[in-house]
């Protein structure tokens, strides 16, 4: 069963065609339950637009979604009950304490007090819990506004940029909280620029950019899928010629390490006997893993790059 | 039935935490309160100078009519527009609530803070009276008195519209307030513009622009006709014209409609756009 399903979801800001701006371009993805999705973009690609229509605050102009299968004003509404959500910054009445805001949430999803204190427990505050909110840090700030996703329990919790803004440690508290969720069995979907960070806690990312889905899928699909190799030889400049010219590769990039080509046939056998035909003796020849930020960075800079673009 | 009665303790919870909202209950009970505290200091040394209910109504809601309803327009903003700069609005939303029942809250909102201002006045009306010697005519309150309430409670209603128009079409405190007090300044302008014009159609418009209606709806001349008549036979004897009113009934009809379409247009505008 999935959690979230999107199909051609678009929205343009503005009606008059020279100001509007095409924020989310029939975006389709799956989030099945019991993932935690990731979902990586670079500024302005589109992320907040789109968790902004999957929570109901931003109204799509084309495509649909739904939740839980639910679809339909009434339908959504009700899928929402399972669903707790953040959107960009923590959103809370400046003048009212921690615990007030949190009643008012509660209030909204028919949640009780025992549980108020309960999730003022789980992220920490209960000690600031009766000041005002005007006066937290902003690591208290995300703190609460967890804590505020987490009132009804909920089955799904969407989280933009949760880490936002946080030290080394706020972050790790938050990877903490997202892991026990994902533990119990809850479907996370959450947005983030933090690679590693994603890396580590995702089973499944998303990439967008400009708009548009660039790849999806599993984790180590979209950093391992392609059968990419890294290669070595005395001379470099020769090597990448050589590459360049190679009809079984289907890009092919320099760093510092050598040689990264990716292999439409993962034939390596022939990339050996290619080579030596071409003079060039490998002194290094492995499998090439890329870190989620290579991929990233790849896909976000324009050069889409087949070794890492996966069918979802 | 429910979620009525989750929009009442949140928006509650929401003002009574709110210092800005104690301050304009207090200020609105103290500009009604202090002409009554000085009319009952009067009646307590002075055996002719009676203060009592229900001749004294006319004098309470006199002193109500003069900022209720713009305190309540003010209130309403105030209550309202910051929720979109604090993104508490979305907020709401995100957490379960539809835009419709989010407007639906703030319209719970003004209906309170009418009740609420309403029953201020009453409050000190009836412990004026009280604290002061000697007793009224008969009855505690003659048919005029409430057609004066309801004037008051109209007029609040309307600016209280107006404040949330304002709000969900502004989504910012302070350019609402300013465009409040801009426009009763201009139709100020242009009511005076029409009433030179020696134009009859045009002068009787005048008296249906809305914040116009809702001065009428606070005069008491338009409420009691004994002390119309009373004014009038004054006026003559000074050889001025004498003064009308439109009947009450008109003004209220015209008021609810202006209301109405206020309070329209401010859901329309909650509905169609994103947070
Ligand atoms: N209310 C709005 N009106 C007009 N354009 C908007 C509005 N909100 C967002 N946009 C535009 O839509 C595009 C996507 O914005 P969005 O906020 O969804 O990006 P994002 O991926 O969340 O970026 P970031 O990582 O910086 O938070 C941007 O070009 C932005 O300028
Ligand atoms: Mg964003």
């Amino acid at each position: 069963m999935h959690a979230i399903q999107t199909f051609d979801l678009t929205k343009r800001y503005g009606t008059r065609a020279v100001k509007s701006v095409l924020a989310v371009d029939r975006v389709s993805f799956v989030v099945e339950q019991g993932q935690v999705f990731g979902f990586l973009g670079p500024n302005g690609s589109g992320k907040t637009t789109t968790i902004g229509m999957l929570v109901g605050t931003i109204k799509p102009t084309g495509g649909g979604f739904d939740l839980f299968g639910a679809s339909g004003p009434e339908g959504l509404l009700n899928a929402r009950a399972r669903v707790g959500a953040t959107l960009e910054t923590p959103n809370f009445y400046p003048y009212m304490s921690g615990r007030d805001n949190l009643r008012i949430a509660a209030g909204v999803k028919g949640v009780g007090r025992p549980r108020i204190e309960e999730c003022l427990e789980l992220v920490g505050l209960s000690a600031r819990a009766k000041h005002r909110f005007k006066t937290y840090s902003l690591g208290m700030k995300q703190r609460l506004a967890l804590a505020a996703t987490m009132l009804s329990d909920p089955e799904l919790i969407i989280l933009d940029e949760p880490a936002n803004g946080l030290d080394p440690q706020g972050i790790r508290e938050i990877r903490e909280i997202i892991r026990t969720l994902a533990d119990r069995g809850k479907t996370i979907f959450l947005s983030s620029h933090l690679l590693a960070e994603v890396e580590r806690t995702c089973s499944h990312v998303a990439i967008i950019r400009n708009g548009r889905i660039v790849t999806s899928g599993a984790v180590a699909e979209v950093v391992g899928g392609g059968s990419a190799v890294l290669l070595r030889a005395e001379d470099t400049d020769a090597l990448a010629g050589a590459m360049e010219a190679y009809p079984d590769a289907s890009s092919m990039r320099r760093t510092g390490e050598g040689v990264i080509a990716a292999l439409e046939s993962g034939d390596l056998a022939s990339v050996t006997r290619y080579l030596a035909g071409h003079g060039i003796y490998l002194s290094h020849l492995a499998p090439y893993r890329p870190s989620l930020e290579e991929v990233f960075i790849d896909i976000t800079r324009g050069a889409v790059d087949p070794m890492t673009e996966i069918a979802s | 039935m429910k979620i009525l009665g989750v929009l009442l303790r949140i928006e509650w919870l929401k003002a009574a935490k709110r210092r800005t909202f104690w301050v304009a209950v207090g200020a609105f009970a103290a500009f009604t309160a202090l002409p009554v505290v000085e009319r009952v200091r009067n009646a307590r040394s002075d055996p002719n100078a009676v203060y009592a209910l229900p001749e004294s109504w006319p004098d309470i809601l006199g002193s109500a009519t003069g900022v209720g309803p713009l305190f309540v327009g003010v209130l309403m903003i105030l209550l309202f527009a910051p929720e979109f700069s604090w993104r508490t609005a979305r907020q709401n939303v995100i957490d379960g609530l539809s835009n419709e029942r989010f407007y639906a809250g703030k319209a719970v909102v003004l209906v309170g803070l009418v009740l609420l201002f309403m029953g201020t006045t009453v409050l000190i009306g009836v412990g004026g009276t009280m604290l002061s010697p000697g007793g009224g005519g008969p009855g505690f309150i003659r048919p005029s008195d409430l057609s004066y309430m309801g004037g008051l409670a109209l007029g609040m209603l309307v600016f209280g519209s107006a404040g949330m128009m304002l709000s969900a079409h502004l989504r910012s405190s302070g350019s609402a307030l300013a465009i409040l007090l801009l426009y009763l300044f201009v139709e100020e302008v242009v009511t005076r513009l029409m009433l030179g014009a020696e134009i009859d159609a045009l002068r009787g418009a005048a008296e249906f622009l809305p914040f116009n209606l809702v001065e009428d709806l606070g005069d008491d001349l338009a409420h009691y006709p004994d002390v119309l008549e009373g004014v009038n036979a004054d006026r003559a004897e000074r050889g001025l014209a004498p003064l009308a009113f439109l009947k009450v009934g008109v003004l209220a009809v015209a008021a609810l409609t202006y209301s109405a379409s206020f309070l329209g247009r401010a859901f329309l505008s909650m509905r169609r756009r994103d947070l």
